[in-house]
């Protein structure tokens, strides 16, 4: 068997390099998402399997409602401002334990029923960056 | 090239390692401090590069797709091949690229691994899914890489170390 070259077990300058290149790809799409948001005002979109299947204002509170796709069914509660799922009887419980989302571009996914609760429109008055740091 | 016996055993070892550490890393639910999908160690990274370096990219290679395979056979999940398999060819394909830079260690090799690992699954989930909002767990999941990453990179150094007054690597 040809010898390999042994590989270098101590970090080097480089590496940091790798990771800056991560850590700027990240914040990139980090600033790029979170920038987003227009005149509309606040809006869940939910949709299956990439078709939309509903959509809700969160201008107020627009209590609960439920979904059914493929074999499970969820229940989302829908306050001013805010979304989540309350429960689901999906496997991985992803979805339940994402929590509230607030923000434009935010979403909650539930991968087993192909369900995703995504948040739209909506002022950007905190999209922006809160600190820039470094 | 006709494989040794020894390479053989090794890779079949190599497999079970790998099995056996996805399967440990459940017992660490790291998604429930951060709640993402997709969140987690990475511990089967660490055979992956242990290949890489010891056996070479074809047979980390073999290694990677015996894991996908069987993993998913075992957890009877076949939708969740797609993920594991996407996600794990696109981090051996970055850490085969990586590992031919010199100035690399095995930090920055694995990290850039579990960053591309990352991509790789958000890729799968935007293709099942038919829509680009797993996107936006990536920004997190990147920066969770990094950290995983540098752990297992620690974890594969400490691992060549051991190894290194052993004549395992010398094949």
């Amino acid at each position: 068997m040809p010898m390999r070259p042994s590989p270098k077990l101590r970090p080097t300058a480089w590496d940091a390099l790798v990771v800056l290149c991560v850590a700027a790809l990240a914040i990139g799409l980090a600033v790029f998402q979170w920038r987003g948001g227009t005149q509309e005002s606040l809006t869940a979109v939910v949709s299956v399997d990439g078709e939309e299947i509903d959509r809700v204002s969160l201008e107020r509170a627009a209590g609960k409602r439920t979904y059914q796709a493929g074999a499970y069914t969820l229940t989302v509660e829908y306050a001013a401002g805010s979304a989540r799922v309350l429960s689901s009887d999906c496997p991985t419980q992803d979805c339940v334990h994402t929590g509230i989302i607030t923000r434009s571009g935010q979403s909650i996914v539930c991968l087993p029923a192909r369900i995703i609760i995504r948040l739209e429109g909506g002022a950007a008055k905190d999209g922006g960056v809160d600190a820039v740091l470094g | 090239m006709k494989p040794t016996t020894k390479q053989l055993t090794l890779c079949a070892l190599l497999t079970a390692m790998a099995l056996a550490l996805s399967y440990l890393e459940n017992l660490f639910p790291l998604s429930l401090a951060i709640p993402i999908p997709g969140v987690k160690l990475g511990l089967a990274n660490i055979v992956t590069l242990f290949a890489l370096y010891a056996l070479g990219p074809g047979q980390a290679l073999l290694i990677l797709l015996a894991r996908c395979f069987l993993g998913a056979l075992f957890a009877g999940n076949m939708n969740a091949l797609l993920f594991s398999l996407l996600g794990a060819l696109s981090a051996l394909g970055v850490m085969i690229l990586l590992s031919r830079l010199r100035g690399l260690s095995l930090y920055g090799v694995s990290a850039g691994g579990a960053a591309a690992h990352n991509c790789g699954q958000i890729a799968a989930a935007m293709l099942t899914l038919g829509n680009s909002a797993p996107l936006y767990y990536l920004p997190v999941l990147l920066a969770v890489s990094l950290l995983t990453g540098g752990l297992t990179g620690l974890a594969s150094a400490c691992l060549f170390r051991g190894l290194r007054s052993t004549n395992l690597m010398k094949g």
